[in-house]
């Protein structure tokens, strides 16, 4: 290691004095790493237990992970400019891209394709093959 | 103003005893530990980890947190970029959280056996149990932790606040975090988890559209726009606007104002180095050199045209030599005396010594002698067409055939030549006419000509704009046309085409197919081919060449008139001119971004997000909550705003007229910034743990694994304690 990469203790020491396991024991080399749960997963197994059909006296979480979530917004939605960020009162149907006016519509129509689909990704509007 | 990650390793643990609380605030962008009951966290660095091989070991290391990047070079950093335990507020990768841990218990200066202190360690709201419980096996496993406590950041920062009396015991708390942000409701001191309400979009939406828009604007210098150097600018630039639409009017009209807020960023750039103009003895020396060039090549072109003439010359020689010889030989002579030559006849000699001579002439620079001579010859050759077809023998009459052939194009040669030289004095009478026209009236031809030039070059870009958008749907397979048929208007070609395609893909069921029996079949498919569209290419040209011709004469005598390139004058897609980068090419210019990003803070749907924005859900968590009348007019009183996002300049005006036009007319809005909302989480939790009942609020190790999960879902924790 390079004394200058030790002198800055960039690296985690893998032995750590105050811990009963080790990193290195639970994870040993070579093995696949484990595979952790993602939020939808373990939000779906809170679910699960959430109502359990057998005892009538458990009371439900009023409130979970789940529950607290905002729902849509119900104001009228603002519809910006994907390019600009001007108020874009029109809609382009080829690239499906929101415009304020001619010059951005003659930049959108330039733009190549990828280009195009970015612009759409910021607003979640891309075209996604899976 | 980044914010300064404090990774020193600290060296008093030991002076604390074995009771002193440990306070985590485990953030989604920043993780702070320390002491409870200080009021500072001692360590602070980003809650992400690295996991880079080095170079030359090729051994997997662990760098926690940010570093500087330039001992990272040491180490290949393509396959491990940063990586964070979270996904949204929940922590759900236990190794990454695990080698955290690690850190900063180590740069807290633990040294002992295990961690002797009990841990309060901030969660966000309603974390999932499986989450919760992976957490506290953790370190009552791995880290040797009496006992922990867990609670929710936002929370602890509304309490702390309280204490000095920023905001009353029934409020609302807004935090804006780095993944997500939440509005609580408190009634009394305690949070009321079921009426919270969570939208997932916090500063690091914000840092990304801002990184996206900026890389698409300025793809050239998408290397220097790097998330660190992003979310500085965000955070030195970016405000909220108090009204998006009317601040945005100002930037489209371009309003000085506009001009004022718009931020300008100067990247490094040096000038290429201009070359001064050539002195004058350096374009003496050129020239000088460019005519001794032009003089050795005049030299060598005479001596080749001095060799070739003598050449033809001896061959001239020889020729009529051979000539000579035929004539005083007999005639049974001459097959033989040929053979020992190239040439099969006498006629073949007399031709060969005309062709040299010619070219001899020519390549004396005489004029050549007209074609004329041919009609001596020509007589003798057609002698046979005139003789009728039973008088020759079979090979005859092939020389018959051959004959007539060779006459018939020579004809045709004749005449096509008398016509071109009609066409050339039509076409001088035309031109001398013009001119006749013109000196009498100069004004109104050129009138006219310049109005023939604009109708025939709209006619022309019109030609090529529907050729380039035909072209474009027939060649853009990605949605945008979804096929010739939309759209565009078809011309005949491209409708023959459909016809043709659809025609042929019919599957005609019963019945066998016929099609290929025929080698005729096939050539539909040449029909069908996208590569006859060429054949349009023809039709334009005769009108082009008029446009060329009208320009050219335009050029000649009206000195107003530019010539316009017919290639892209209006069309968007032109190449790029090449012309030197100059100072503003480097510059970033953040105009509207500058309050576009912040702005996905209240209108998530900007990025797709279906959730409401930030004014919008204390509307919607005030509605939720299931308190009398009285508490819900007070609760707007004391809205306290915290967690990093919040920092934006504007952010209470424009809350406050935002949730001033969801709340009954005249409620009383009052709405705080925290003291500090970055580390008042961190503080609101140190000084609850400070506090005597503290200990009550915790589980040990032998709870959790008696009671089990189910108690520790419903495990919460007091905060009026």
């Amino acid at each position: 290691m390079e004394p200058e990469v030790v002198e800055a203790e960039l690296v985690l020491p893998t032995h750590m004095k105050f811990k009963k396991i080790q990193m290195y024991e639970k994870y040993p080399k070579g093995q696949a790493r484990v595979r952790w749960k993602h939020l939808k997963q373990i939000i779906q197994a809170e679910n699960y237990q959430n109502y359990p059909p057998n005892e009538p006296n458990c009371e439900y979480m009023l409130y979970s992970y789940v529950n607290i979530e905002s729902p849509p917004s119900t104001h009228p939605c603002k519809r910006i400019c994907d390019i600009t960020g001007y108020e874009a009162p029109y809609f382009d149907p080829r690239t499906k891209l929101r415009y304020a006016n001619a010059e951005v519509f003659k930049v959108i129509r330039s733009l190549p394709n990828d280009y195009v689909q970015r612009y759409l990704a910021l607003r979640n509007a891309a075209v996604v093959l899976r | 103003m980044p914010f300064i990650s404090k990774i020193q390793r600290q060296s008093d643990y030991s002076s604390f005893s074995s009771n002193h609380p440990i306070v985590i605030d485990n953030g989604g962008s920043y993780f702070r530990i320390g002491w409870a009951g200080e009021s500072d966290p001692r360590v602070i660095f980003r809650n992400i980890i690295q996991r880079p091989r080095h170079k030359i070991t090729g051994e997997t290391i662990t760098v926690v947190g940010d570093h500087n990047p330039a001992l990272l070079k040491y180490f290949d950093c393509t396959r491990s970029g940063p990586r964070s335990a979270f996904d949204g507020n929940v922590v759900y990768q236990f190794e990454i959280m695990e080698y955290i841990l690690d850190f900063g218990f180590d740069r807290l200066g633990a040294n002992q056996s295990q961690i002797n202190h009990p841990v309060l360690i901030t969660e966000c709201a309603c974390n999932p149990v499986q989450s919760r419980s992976k957490i506290a096996e953790l370190l009552f496993e791995s880290y040797g932790v009496p006992s922990v406590a867990f609670g929710v950041d936002a929370a602890f920062s509304y309490k702390y606040n309280q204490q000095f009396g920023i905001c009353s015991k029934d409020g609302l708390a807004i935090c804006s975090g780095f993944n997500t942000s939440h509005v609580i409701p408190f009634l009394n001191g305690e949070p009321v988890y079921e009426a919270c309400c969570r939208t997932n979009v916090g500063g690091y939406h914000v840092t990304d559209y801002l990184k996206q828009l900026l890389s698409l604007k300025y793809p050239h210098h998408m290397s220097k726009l790097t998330w660190e150097k992003v979310e500085d600018l965000k955070m030195e630039h970016c405000y909220i606007a108090p009204d998006y639409a009317s601040e945005v009017r100002l930037f489209q009209k371009g309003d000085k104002k506009a001009e004022e807020k718009t931020r300008c960023w100067q990247l490094p750039w040096t000038p290429t180095p201009v070359e001064e103009a050539p002195s004058e003895e350096e374009i003496a020396r050129k020239a000088a050199l460019k005519e001794k060039q032009g003089q050795r090549l005049r030299e060598m072109a005479e001596a080749k045209r001095f060799n070739r003439i003598n050449d033809l010359e001896n061959e001239i020689r020889d020729l009529d030599m051979l000539l000579q010889r035929l004539r005083h030989v007999a005639e049974n002579d001459i097959p033989s005396i040929l053979g020992k030559t190239v040439y099969t006849s006498k006629q073949d000699v007399e031709s060969a010594l005309v062709k040299a001579t010619q070219s001899l002439r020519k390549a004396k620079g005489e004029p050549v002698e007209s074609v004329e001579k041919m009609d001596p010859s020509s007589t003798e050759k057609y002698n046979l067409i005139n003789v009728p077809d039973e008088m020759l023998t079979p090979d005859q009459l092939k020389q018959k055939r051959k004959q007539l052939f060779i006459k018939s194009t020579s004809e045709a040669r004749q005449q096509k030549k008398q016509k071109q030289v009609e066409e050339e004095l039509e076409r001088e009478r035309q031109k001398k006419l013009e001119e006749e026209r013109r000196l009498e009236n100069p004004e109104l031809y050129l009138e006219e000509l310049r109005a023939k030039h604009r109708d025939l070059s709209e006619k022309v870009e019109q030609r090529k704009k529907l050729k380039t958008n035909g072209g474009h749907s027939n060649g853009n397979h990605n949605g945008s046309g979804g096929g010739v048929g939309r759209g565009e208007r078809l011309n005949s070609s491209q409708r023959e085409r459909m016809r043709l395609l659809t025609t042929a893909a019919f599957d005609r069921g019963k019945g066998e197919d016929t099609f290929g029996t025929k080698d005729e079949d096939w050539q539909l498919y040449k029909l069908m081919s996208r590569d006859n569209d060429d054949d349009d290419y023809d039709k334009p040209d005769p009108d082009e060449a008029e446009l060329a011709r009208i320009s050219s004469r335009l050029q000649e005598i009206d000195p107003t008139f530019i010539f316009k390139s017919e290639a892209g004058s209006s069309s968007a897609a032109e190449a790029p001119r090449f012309r030197p980068l100059t100072k503003e090419d480097f510059q970033i210019i953040l105009g509207v971004e500058r309050f576009r990003c912040p702005e996905i803070l209240f209108n998530p749907n900007l990025i797709g997000i279906e959730q409401a924005g930030l004014d919008e859900m204390a509307g919607i968590s005030i509605r939720r909550l299931e308190a009398s009348k009285g508490v819900k007019e007070r609760i707007t009183n004391s809205i306290l705003l915290t967690g990093g996002s919040c920092l934006f300049p504007g952010m209470s005006e424009r809350l406050e007229t935002g949730i001033r036009m969801i709340r009954p007319c005249g409620t009383p809005i009052k709405i705080v910034k925290a003291s500090d909302p970055i580390l008042d989480a961190w503080r609101g939790a140190s000084a609850y743990a400070a506090a005597m009942q503290f200990p009550h609020q915790t589980f040990s190790r032998m709870d959790y694994y008696e009671k089990g999960e189910d108690w520790l879902r419903s495990y919460q924790l007091r905060y009026t304690i």
